[in-house]
This record gives C-alpha cells, structure tokens and sequence, in this order.
C-alpha cells in the first residue's frame, strides 16, 4: 500500500484538494447551521410554551361585497363542516348556532334603567372556557366577552360618568330578557352574567337552552352556522394558513401570526439549505473534476500496475481513501464550526426569548452524516469507474470464469 | 490476426491464420521481423487488445470472455509479462519495483530477490532510483520483477534487447531455472537479437 501510494500521489494537486476541502467545508456548515437554526428557532413559536398558545381559532367566511349589500351571511354548509374536520391539523369543530328570535335585554340599577336589543349565541359545552352553572327554571346563564367589559369600564363609562363595574359586581345584576319568536310568540327570562370569556367574543348561552328555545319560538327557521370554533393541534402549524388562504376562511383573530412566521422560517431555512446543497454539490464537483485529472496523468502507472496484476479496487484504494478521509475531516470541521456558532446564536436567542429552549441537535448529526455518506459513496464510485475506465471494455461485468478455468 | 491485417493477402505466418498451441513445461521461440504484429500478438495474449479476428483460448475458454476480474487473477497466479516497453516505475528505486509486484502475492522471499541482484550484477542499484539506470539494468530489474509470482506462462517480449551476451546467458539461465521450478512454459520473442536457449520449437510470426 506505501509503495502503491507513492506512486499514486505523484501530480496530486494541492490547490485543488485545498478549493476542495473548503467549498465542501462551507456547503456542509451552510446546511447543517440552517437545519440545526431552524431546529432551535421552531419551537418558540410552536408547541405548548411557545410564544403561541391558543389553540382555539374562530373561522369565517370572508364577507363579499355583493352578500353585504343583500344582508346574505355566509353559512358553512355540512360539507364544509365535514371538509374542515378532515384536516390533519384540526383536533374538532364546533358550530356557532344563533338565536333565531329577537332578544331584548334590559336592567335597572339604583334607578336607572337601560335596554338593548341583542341576540344570543351558543357553541357545544367542550368549547368554552368556563363550566355553566346550575339555574333555576326561568333564568339563563350568559357568557360575555372579556373585551365588553373592558370597553365599558374604559370607553362607555368613564365618558358619561357611569360607575365602573367589577366582574363580581356584573355577575350580581340581573337581566330581564325578552324573546320574541314567529307570529309574536314571546318568553320573558332573567337572565345572569355568569362569566367573562378571552376565547369566545360573542353573548353566550347554554347550547341546551339554545336549542330549547330556538325549536319554541322558531321552529319554522333554519339557519347554518356562519361562525365555526376550531380546535387546532398546533397553531403554528404553516398547513393552517395555507387550508384557510385555499378556502376563502378568515380567522377574528390574528391567532395564525406565529404559523406565518413558522412558514416564513421554513421558506427562509428551505432557501438557505437548498444554497448549501449547491455548494456542496459544487464542491463535489470540483473533487471529481480533480481526480479525474489525477487518474488521466497518472494513466500509465495505473495501466502498468493493472498489468501486473493489480486488481481494478486496489489501484482504486488510494485515491478512494484519500477522499473518503477528506470528506470525514470536513464533517468534523462542520461540526464543531456548527458547535460554536450556535452557541454563539443561543445566547442571542435567549437574550430576546429567555423562557426558550433548545432544539434537538440529532437531526442535524444525522443530515451532516448522511451527507458524508452519500458524498463518498458517489465518489467512492466514480473513482472505481474511472479506473476501470483505463482496462478495455469486457463483455461480462461478472466474475467467476477463473475459478472454472482454475478448477 | 490482427484486424489492421484483414485486407493483406501476402501473410506467411506461423501463427497468423493457424491454430497454435502453448503448452506448460516447453519453451518457444517466436521470431518476428518488424511490422509483423508481435507487440500487437503479446498485447492480445496479456488481456490489454482485443482488436483480433480468430479466437485465443486459455484452457479452453475463449479470452474474450474473461472479465476484469479472471483477468486479474489470470495475471496473478497464470500469466506473468516481461514487457518490451518494461513498464517499469522510473521513479521507485530497483528494489521497490521489483517489491511493488511481489508484496502482490508475496511469492518470493526478500533473500531470493537479493540474490537475483546479485546474480545479474546490479546489487549496488538497489536503492537507486530505477529512472536513473541505464536501459539494459531496466530490463534486468524487470525480469526480476516478472519471476516473482506464480506462474504456467512466461511471456518474455525481446527481454535482451539492450544486454550483452554474458548477461543475456544469466537471465535466461534465471528464466529457465524459475520456470522449471514451477513447471511452467517460457515464450520469448525476438527481432533478430535472440538469448541462445534450447527452444522447443521456432514460430516464425
């Protein structure tokens, strides 16, 4: 093997093993720095500690022009329902029913009396965020957003010297309600703030009562939901946006901003890893081209060694050894570039995110591993080919004939 | 025959258009005047051409059909060249020439190849580098080379081109000495200049 080497290394060329070396060097840090940043970057914005924890999104029709001017809504049709839950990304569905009745709300407190007219909605039990109490026959328990409260306390009251109102006091007041029904049917109800919802930003009520009433007073009406309330598995889920974007749907809340920039991160990291494969295969390139030369100048010692009895993988060893240490050095070099420039990163990252945690570093080994494999194999390969290149053509490409020439 | 031979009618051959046979254990002579395709012939016979009409077999088994494979194992257990053109490494010493093959099939030991140094007078050449020699010391070091392995055939391509008579006498003592040993046929080809041994049998190519 010394002496072997020692004729094989003559007009190896330093330069283009160096250009080699350090192209390979930088395709594979791109790669693996893009997969590995993308690896510790994802899970801030996904999963359940993320920057993005509400699973639940709220899902409309986008409202066109023309159905706007008609006073048309647009229903979700069973289909849609049943499309909606076919996705991979959706735990459940539920649908929005609403009143199909006139409600009128009113309340009188230390004198003065206020009413409006208001409507109610319901949505199935699992979905809200609070638990409805137990009423008395002729009362309902109703739900309201968060968000009215505080547009009374801050907006509505302090404007007209109204008092403000806590969550406890609000709970105690009760409402008469009014529901008007088809020919003038009509029920009178108390009715009772029972809680404040951050999810659902509509009046809520029970979906028994819902149902209950709904069937009295309209039986005649039927209506489809134009609100779902979706259960997602991942909101930072980019296939959300995409469905919803295909749909038409729109979301009340901006509740997929993390799934953009989950998107955006992927598109970004896809970009800049598809960039170092290039280089990678660039460099590739240049090994071959290299060895190649190598072979054609040094295609007379090869022919002879052949000639006296060297086999075709012998001749090939050198060479195939050379680069196979190459490529090895280059995904250690990889490696422990990768090692510091994210610990570099991290405590970039933890700066701006400190309650983030690292991603796993297994799928970048394994990526930086299947590179080196994959590299030297088709090097390993192509050398082989050339080599055999220098004997004349055989017919049969299978050995065996010796042993019965021997025998 | 060599396929550039096709369209000549004037061949006069005592291979060329006739059926030859090689056997172990004899010793030929093939005589050639230049431009009657010897070099094409030893070309064809090592596995390095295939550019002939006719068939050639080994054991039978026509050489065609061999692949890389049986042609590597043919070389290294059956067939060992003397080449005309040495196919030496100009830029090993004599000694790591002759090692480059034998550490192939480790066939001889390091003595025995001190020894044919000495026998053919260029011991004091070993560690020099084989580009540095003059050609008849090449061709030396390349017999040496070719004895070094298992043989049945010795195909010896005009191996005393460039050496005088006493050395011619030492190699083909050596030559016939190892081939015997290891009952084996030498084939030796020449253009004029030829080592005076008791060949077998003469072609005239």
């Amino acid at each position: 093997m010394k002496l072997i080497w020692k004729l094989l290394r003559r007009h190896i060329s330093i330069g283009q093993l160096v250009g080699f070396f350090l192209a390979n060097l930088l395709g594979m840090l791109i790669v693996l720095l893009s997969l590995q940043f993308y690896e510790d970057v994802l899970p801030a914005f996904s999963g359940e500690d993320g920057v993005m924890k509400n699973t639940y999104m709220i899902v409309s029709k986008r409202i066109a022009a023309v159905s706007s001017i008609n006073g048309e809504a647009q229903p979700f049709t069973e289909a849609d329902v049943k499309e909606l839950e076919g996705q991979g990304f959706v735990r459940r569905v539920g649908a929005f029913t609403a009143s199909r009745y006139q409600v009128y709300a009113s309340l009188s407190m230390g004198g003065i009396g206020m009413g409006t007219d208001m409507f109610f909605e319901s949505v199935p039990d699992a979905f809200v965020d609070h638990r409805w109490p137990m009423v008395s026959e002729g009362e309902v328990p109703i739900i309201l957003p968060r968000s009215y409260l505080a547009l009374y306390n801050f907006g509505f009251a302090q404007t007209k010297n109204l008092p403000k109102l806590s969550e406890g006091i609000i709970s105690m007041i009760q409402m008469d309600i009014r529901l008007r029904g088809e020919g003038g049917a009509e029920r009178h109800l108390k009715g009772r703030v029972v809680a404040f919802s951050t999810r659902l930003n509509t009046v809520l009520v029970p979906e028994s009562f819902m149902r209950r009433s709904n069937a009295e007073l309209a039986p005649n009406a039927v209506s489809e939901p134009t609100r779902l309330i979706v259960e997602v598995k991942n909101p930072a889920d980019d296939a959300i946006a995409t469905f919803l974007q295909q749909k038409g749907y729109e979301l009340e809340d901006n509740s997929l901003e993390a799934g953009r920039i989950t998107y955006f991160l992927k598109v970004v990291a896809a970009i800049v890893m598809a960039v170092g494969l290039l280089i990678s295969a660039l460099s590739f390139y240049i090994l071959m081209l290299s060895i190649y030369l190598l072979v054609q100048k040094n295609a007379e010692k090869l022919q002879n060694l052949l000639l006296i009895g060297y086999s075709p993988a012998r001749v090939s060893r050198p060479y195939q050894l050379l680069t196979i240490a190459m490529n090895a050095l280059v995904l250690l070099l990889a490696f422990v570039f990768l090692f510091f420039i994210r610990g570099w990163y991290l405590n970039l990252l933890w700066q701006m995110f400190p309650a983030m945690s690292e991603g796993s570093t297994s799928m970048t080994i394994l990526m930086g591993v299947a590179l080196f494999v994959i590299v030297t194999f088709f090097n390993i390969v192509a050398i082989r080919g050339k080599i055999n290149s220098l004997t004349p053509r055989r017919k049969k490409l299978t050995g065996g004939l010796y042993h019965s020439i021997n025998g | 025959m060599p396929r550039v031979f096709r369209n000549r009618t004037d061949i006069h051959s005592d291979i060329w258009h006739q059926e030859v046979v090689f056997e172990r254990g004899h010793l030929y002579l093939i005589e050639a005047a230049s431009g009657t395709g010897k070099s094409s012939l030893c070309s064809y016979l090592i596995g390095y051409r295939d550019d002939y009409e006719g068939t050639m077999c080994f054991d039978g088994h026509d050489i065609r059909e061999l692949c890389t494979y049986d042609w590597t194992k043919l070389r290294q257990h059956s067939l060992s060249v003397m080449f005309q053109e040495l196919r030496v490494f100009p830029e090993l010493t004599a000694w790591e020439n002759v090692q480059v093959k034998n550490q192939l099939m480790h066939f001889k030991s390091d003595k025995e190849i001190a020894e044919w140094f000495e026998a053919l007078g260029i011991a004091d050449k070993r560690d020099s580098r084989l580009g540095h020699l003059s050609y008849g010391q090449q061709q030396r070091v390349a017999l040496i080379r070719a004895l070094c392995q298992p043989f049945d055939f010795l195909l010896a391509d005009e191996p005393v081109s460039h050496l005088d008579a006493d050395n011619t006498r030492m190699m083909g003592a050596l030559m016939l000495t190892e081939a015997q040993r290891q009952g084996a046929a030498v084939v030796v080809t020449s253009i004029g200049h030829h080592m005076d041994l008791p060949y077998e049998k003469t072609f005239k190519l």
